[in-house]
């Protein structure tokens, strides 16, 4: 009654074969879960005591390494001989390699990025012009968001041959602002103004103090370096804040702020600039413009 | 002091009460109170205290509002000091040197926080506002240090001299060097979050805070009494420490090492 189209089912169905069917199952049902189960358990130990990526890789970890066990474990209860099946798996491991050079050099980069923590999920970093919160530190890359809602995902590998700023990394940053002045102001003035301007705002931290350096004699202005120190959640309020207090104390203290500009003489530098009417009939080179 | 007793609030009244330099504003309608701060600059007003009472004419416009559902039948309010939320770095103005096996006290006046609370029918924390903003402060390592309130002081070393300020709270510091070098003290770090405050006659007061300190490698030993203060005496406590403390505490609480700030 099993004989359709020449096969002979009774034959199929020997005591071997219906154990090695239920051993297959077996494996599937209960192998696969438990590994979920297992490798989930792990994570969390390992997230309590270390971070959120190295949980994720253990997780991983225990997983694929586990589901490569079942596969060959399910394929040997298939009949299939190791022996040939790891040979063909060679050959096909080193294609495979040659194909996943990029991957590879990837997944190594980020676990040396995972074991040297330059950075954590939720700094803000910056790799040349990109600047963004990351928001996971995945195997092949880096995920960010910038700060005008973009998403990108920058491979792990470009993270560990180039230069990557941490700028959260420790609790205080240094906000840095150039600030020009006319080269009539008197110097001292400038420098007390500026640093009454960051003693009055509470959240410029009194210590480390602020610092005013006078830089450079540049083509238009006395150029100073105002610095000051706050908390880094503060930085951006900071930054809008100072650049306004500067302006409106600078105002209401006479002290002028330059704009870019030259002057031009005719060799002397106090004889006017000599001018001549070209519509006019007459030519004055007195009057200055 | 009476600011600190529960006060009847007017319904649809704006009504104004002051601890020295911060005025608050109340205005309740159906079952919303509406808070607003104002801190006054005025020398001459800022030593003045006012329990609530309702305002002749019509309120500032450029108050800046909060609004809280309280219900319909809350009718009472509660002001609350409190210690501020955070440590504080005291500076005096001129630093004191303290020779080896000798021990200073200072009395410490600090500005308090106000706990704005409904009294009844049920107590509801509304807001904490400080009385004085202090300015943010560095304490330790750029690296691993901590965020402190920047407190420039007198630091005095007796007691009458204090003025009666109705927004402050004075916290004795007793400080001990037994180190094998004198100690200068520029600054120190006091945790007044451990620290309860007490009503006196004249003055709000804190428990007693001793520092150790065993050298500049050496971490110090801080204590905080859990006892009322003696130099004056006090009612009872008007507010607990916002994190109790039992144990002392070995903390770096001396510091007269200046902060990298180089540019």
């Amino acid at each position: 009654m099993f004989a359709i189209t020449g096969i002979n089912w009774t034959n199929l169905l020997t005591k071997e074969t219906i154990t090695a069917v239920i051993r297959i199952a077996a494996l599937i049902a209960i192998g696969f879960p438990l590994l979920a189960f297992i490798s989930a358990i792990a994570g969390r130990a390992v997230k309590k005591r270390f971070t959120p990526q190295a949980s994720m890789l253990v997780r991983k970890g225990i997983f694929y390494t586990g589901s490569v066990l079942l596969l060959v474990s399910i394929l040997y209860q298939m009949g299939f001989k190791l022996t040939a099946l790891l040979g063909a798996l060679g050959i096909a491991g080193i294609a495979i390699g040659f194909a996943s050079q990029t991957s590879v050099s990837n997944i190594i980069s980020g676990l040396f990025l995972i074991s040297e923590k330059p950075f954590t999920v939720g700094d803000i970093i910056k790799v040349g012009d990109t600047k963004g919160t990351i928001l996971s530190i995945d195997l092949l890359s880096v995920k960010l968001r910038t700060f005008d809602n973009q998403f990108i995902r920058i491979p792990n590998e470009s993270l560990i041959k180039n230069q990557v700023t941490n700028i959260t990394r420790f609790p205080i940053r240094r906000l840095d602002i150039n600030v020009g002045v006319a080269y009539k102001e008197n110097v001292g003035k400038v420098r007390e103004v500026l640093l009454d301007i960051a003693i009055k705002e509470p959240l410029c931290l009194d210590e480390p103090e602020p610092i005013v350096r006078f830089l450079n004699f540049g083509d238009s202005a006395l150029e100073f370096l105002f610095a000051v120190w706050c908390v880094k959640d503060d930085y951006l309020k900071i930054n809008t804040k100072m650049m306004q207090q500067i302006k409106e104390r600078f105002d209401a203290e006479n002290i002028e702020i330059p704009f870019p500009h030259r002057s031009l003489y005719t060799g002397s530098v106090t004889e006017p600039f000599p001018i001549r009417i070209v519509n006019g009939q007459s030519e004055d080179k007195t009057k200055s413009p | 002091m009476d600011v600190w007793k529960s006060q009847k609030i007017i319904s649809d009244q704006c009504m104004q009460g002051q601890i020295g330099p911060l005025r608050l504003w109340l205005k309740q309608a159906d079952d919303e109170l509406r808070i607003a701060v104002e801190r006054i600059e005025d020398i001459k007003d800022i030593l003045e205290t006012r329990v609530f009472e309702p305002i002749k004419g019509s309120e500032p416009e450029d108050l800046d509002w909060g609004r809280w559902v309280v219900g319909t039948n809350a009718d009472t309010i509660k002001l609350m000091p409190l210690t501020p939320d955070r440590p504080l770095v005291v500076r005096p103005e001129v630093p004191l040197k303290i020779p080896t096996n000798h021990e200073a006290l200072f009395f410490v006046s600090f500005p308090i926080w106000v706990r704005i609370v409904t009294d009844k029918p049920r107590q509801l924390n509304l807001c904490e506002v400080p009385s004085v903003v202090l300015s943010n402060i560095w304490f330790g390592d750029p690296m691993s240090g901590e965020l402190c309130y920047s407190l420039r002081s007198r630091a005095r070393r007796k007691i009458n001299n204090s003025e009666p300020s109705p927004h402050r709270a004075i916290c004795p510091v007793r400080i001990r060097n037994s180190s094998m070098r004198q100690l200068d003290v520029e600054r120190f770090c006091v945790h007044v979050e451990h620290l309860k405050i007490y009503d006196g006659i004249e003055k709000l007061w804190t428990n007693e805070i001793s520092i150790t300190f065993k050298g500049e490698s050496e971490v110090s030993q801080v204590q905080y009494a859990q006892s009322p203060p003696s130099f004056e005496p006090v009612k009872n406590v008007v507010s607990e420490a916002r994190i109790p403390l039992k144990k002392p505490l070995l903390k770096k609480s001396l510091s007269k090492f200046k902060l990298f700030s180089g540019a």
